[in-house]
């Protein structure tokens, strides 16, 4: 494992979860829940003879920013693809509950406390959602997950980062729509249906997985950005999306209100304003959207260098 | 009374065929795309030797699929005499009898169907080559009687422009042109003027403006993103036990990974061996997108390339001081010629294989694939030709125990050719293997001889993430056996090792393990390379590199 200095710098696409967990909150202050010592790996995995991994590929935690606590989840692509099974979802479930239980006791022993004394959770999604092996369990973690965040809603923030080499898919892909904020890089992909899946379905003329810039002008960060599914992009390193979280933990709760996609009746009109305008332009490109959204070159748009990109840009209104 | 004998039989029989094309041909040898097939069957006859430009880079693949639609009772059993058959058509052809025999050097994509057609008798091999070899008997025995090359424009009296990837047309055009052949090109475009003329219309017989530009397969770009700690450990002991030890300054890296892990280490690894301006000033290499940051910082005088590379086109024209680059501002690849400087002038060829013996013979064949040879084995081999001296083909010649059982006191360089492979490579298979597929494979496909890439006596070196075998160390072939297997790891052959054996043989220096070298194995880690994904080729390229599509990360 690298320092902490040596890890700023870092790529955070070539990160590991436990580097990127580590890195994101101050030096020194990271504690690890359910940790590898603890070796609780998936009963399912074993049954099938499959390896298991002792963190089960999420990395769980809290550390501090400032004078923020800060929960962590990262979950770790290079171990079944990040798939959420039943102890990597628990470990999830767990740490959202302990957030909320932590926030609860501050508001009840220190009703003076800061913003910024309030804790957040930062989630660093790498997955494509369910693990296959243990699909039921995998599922209902989803579910579990979601249902905590409805808990946090309003009391601690939960804010995404998406970075990593598998991106963010399956119903992973759903629940970082739910939380409050969404950092992206423009390496990081979100999105349902993988492309994989997508052309396995539907054809190579309908999308064409091997078709990298067409995968990411897609589901990649720039495109994000531009339709407002995630509300920032930053640079690819562990010190941007860390700069980022910074900000947004200093921030008051009902700040977030504002950066969510989904969870109130404006926002689904808003939504279904999306849904009307896909159906009058019938885009056949991630390119006539972005035309739309006023960015003349859409080609160029998506070469220039990241900080052109985020001076230039126009962005979606709806 | 002495009779009247002909010289001219090829030119009257070029000049019959000629008259009966005549109806398809226009202004300026032009003829039209719905024509070609006609064409076709008028110049060719049952039995003639075509050649059909492609090699693993760019096709003449219009032109291929034509042939394919050709009167089969008008056209058959065709002696196909060309670098390499990846398209399905080439097949094709022999599927439908328009073509009966075959001499090649490379398979690719269709390896596996010109096993199965020479099993099944519907391919007559004539035999496999290097691509050197090939082009050297199209001057001797296979001269082309037609050929159907590529190229991306034409004017307006036929002059062709092949530009960055000229590669093997200057070759098939003089071989055929000057037996008195056919030569027809497909363009992507007929313009007013072109940038340079690198075939000149008196050399070419017709011209037809494609329906769609000539494929180009990007076979030389490695995405940063997918090289491994195990690679970069590999690249390390290459960097420092070999590219230090030796000097090696005049290179051919091939294609695969780990030379892609070097070429991405110089910039960090090879600055800190301070070996800038010491190794791999000189290259003959395709415009590898991977080479960017080293050529950026300054460490490559000069690049020979065998073809293009896609998207490295305008950063190859923004550095000529590096590229052979023409008056008209764009590069030339001419496979040919750097063949000729991969077989005669390089100090080392270094790349990986599939398959290594016990006696160091490597192979790239599978038991069901005529995957053919390429251009691997004219580098990857000591020319005996060789007369001039550099400091690292001396170094290495001097340390050859066996070279005074051949020419006694004589004193003479020898090539580095160097195989680094991992000892168990994709799906797990072991590289280390008591015998090659390559057998099975010329048993099923008939074939004379077992396709070796590389002879084990041209071999000096083997890098696995044990560490280097110095065969060029090694004084009889018991020697290279041990050296073999001391590198060999938890392979078939590898586990015979004898740890007492690789002990003498390390003290000896015979073999390195990455302790003995000094390479920290926690080291070889991603943060070795100096891109680590496309976007940042690109980066370093001052956004000249413009990669396709399907190689992009952003």
């Amino acid at each position: 494992m690298s320092k902490w200095s040596t890890l700023q710098s870092r790529s955070f696409l070539e990160s590991s979860a436990r580097e990127r967990a580590l890195g994101l909150v101050d030096e020194g202050t990271f504690t690890e829940f359910v940790g590898p010592f603890d070796r609780r790996t998936s009963p399912h995995l074993e049954v099938l003879g499959e390896a298991v991994e002792f963190d089960d590929g999420i990395v769980t935690g809290v550390g501090k920013v400032g004078k923020t606590p800060v929960f962590v989840i990262s979950q770790e692509g290079r171990f079944i693809g990040g798939a959420v099974g039943e102890v990597g979802g628990a470990k999830m479930v767990g740490t959202l509950k302990a957030a909320i239980a932590f926030a609860d006791k501050i508001a009840a022993e220190f009703p003076n406390a800061t913003d910024e004394e309030k804790p957040v959770v930062v989630i660093s999604f790498e997955t494509g959602g369910v693990r296959l092996h243990e699909a039921n369990a995998g599922l209902l973690a989803h579910a579990e997950v979601m249902d905590q965040f409805q808990r946090a809603r309003g009391k601690v923030p939960v804010i995404t980062l998406i970075g990593s080499k598998v991106g963010c898919f399956g119903g992973m892909g759903f629940v970082a729509a739910a939380t409050d904020a969404i950092v992206m890089s423009e390496f990081g992909r979100l999105g349902l249906t993988g492309p994989e899946v997508i052309e396995q379905e539907m054809g190579k003329d309908e999308f064409d997985s091997a078709d990298r810039a067409l995968v990411y002008r897609t589901t990649g960060g720039r495109h994000k950005y531009v339709m407002g599914d995630c509300n920032a992009i930053v640079d690819d390193t562990i010190a941007a999306f860390r700069a980022e979280v910074v900000k947004l933990a200093k921030l008051p709760v009902s700040a977030f209100e504002a950066m969510r996609r989904i969870g109130s009746e404006a926002l689904v009109a808003k939504q279904l304003k999306g849904v009307a305008l896909a159906a009058e332009m019938q885009p056949k490109d991630a390119r006539d959207v972005w035309k739309h959204a006023g960015n003349a070159d859409p080609i160029a748009l998506a070469n220039v260098p990241l900080d052109e990109f985020r001076s230039t840009v126009k962005r979606l209104a709806l | 009374m002495k009779t009247q004998k002909k010289w001219d039989n090829l030119a009257t029989d070029t000049a019959e065929r000629m008259a009966a094309a005549s109806q398809f041909i226009g202004n300026g040898k032009r003829v039209e795309p719905k024509d070609i097939v006609g064409l076709l069957e008028a110049v060719i006859r049952p039995g003639d030797r075509v050649n059909i430009e492609g090699n693993n880079q760019k096709q003449a693949d219009f032109l291929a699929e034509c042939l394919l639609k050709v009167d089969k009772s008008k056209i058959h059993d065709l002696h196909m005499v060309q670098s390499a058959v990846p398209l399905a058509a080439h097949l094709d052809l022999f599927e439908q009898g328009i073509a009966k025999k075959l001499d090649f050097a490379f398979g690719g994509p269709q390896a596996g169907r010109v096993a199965k057609f020479i099993k099944e008798g519907k391919l007559e091999l004539g035999a496999i080559h290097t691509y050197l070899e090939l082009f050297a008997r199209y001057f001797l025995d296979l001269t082309p009687k037609v050929s159907l090359i590529c190229a991306f424009e034409a004017d307006r009296e036929g002059n062709l422009y092949t530009g960055f990837n000229t590669e093997d047309t200057p070759v098939i055009v003089e071989a055929t042109k000057f037996r008195q052949g056919i030569v027809i090109a497909q363009v992507n475009k007929i313009v007013d003027k072109l940038p340079r003329v690198d075939i000149p219309a008196g050399w070419v017989d017709a011209v037809v403006e494609s329906p769609r530009p000539f494929f180009v397969e990007p076979l030389f770009t490695r995405d940063p993103a997918l090289v491994t700690n195990n690679q970069i450990l590999l690249g390390m002991l290459c960097l420092k036990g070999i590219y230090a030890e030796y000097g090696v300054q005049r290179i051919n890296h091939g294609i695969g990974f780990l030379t892609s892990a070097i070429e991405l280490m110089l910039p960090t690894y090879g600055e800190e061996l301070g070996l800038k301006g010491k190794v791999c000033t000189h290259m003959i290499l395709n415009p590898h997108p991977t080479m960017i940051p080293a050529i950026e910082e300054g460490w490559v005088d000069t690049i020979h390339c065998f073809g293009g590379e896609l998207g490295m086109e305008k950063y190859v024209a923004a550095r000529p001081d590096v590229f052979f680059v023409g008056p008209d501002g764009t590069l030339r690849s001419n496979r040919a010629y750097a063949q000729t400087a991969g077989h005669y002038a390089l100090d080392m060829f270094i790349g990986g294989t599939l398959q290594i013996d016990p006696y160091g013979n490597s192979s790239t064949a599978t038991a069901n694939r005529v995957a053919g040879f390429g251009g691997a084995p004219n580098m990857g081999c000591d020319p005996k030709g060789r007369r001039h001296v550099t400091q690292s083909w001396l170094k290495c010649g001097q340390e050859l125990p066996s070279m005074p059982e051949q020419i006694g006191t004589m004193p003479r360089g020898k090539r580095l050719v160097v195989q680094g492979i991992e000892t168990f490579g994709e799906g797990r298979d072991p590289a280390f293997v008591e015998e090659l597929d390559a057998w099975q494979l010329a048993k099923n496909a008939g074939l004379d001889l077992p396709p070796v890439m590389i002879y084990g006596d041209d071999v000096t070196h083997i890098v696995t993430e044990e560490g280097i075998a110095y065969l060029s160390r090694c004084k009889d072939m018991e020697t290279r056996m041990a050296a073999i297997r001391a590198v060999a790891g938890f392979t078939p052959v590898g586990i015979n090792a004898k740890p007492e054996e690789t002990r003498r043989l390390r003290d000896a220096k015979i073999v390195m393990t990455p302790e003995d070298l000094g390479v920290d194995r926690d080291r070889a880690t991603r943060d070795m390379l100096a891109a680590k994904n496309i976007r940042d080729l690109v980066t370093w390229s001052g956004g000249l590199y413009e990669p396709p599509a399907r190689f992009r990360n952003w």
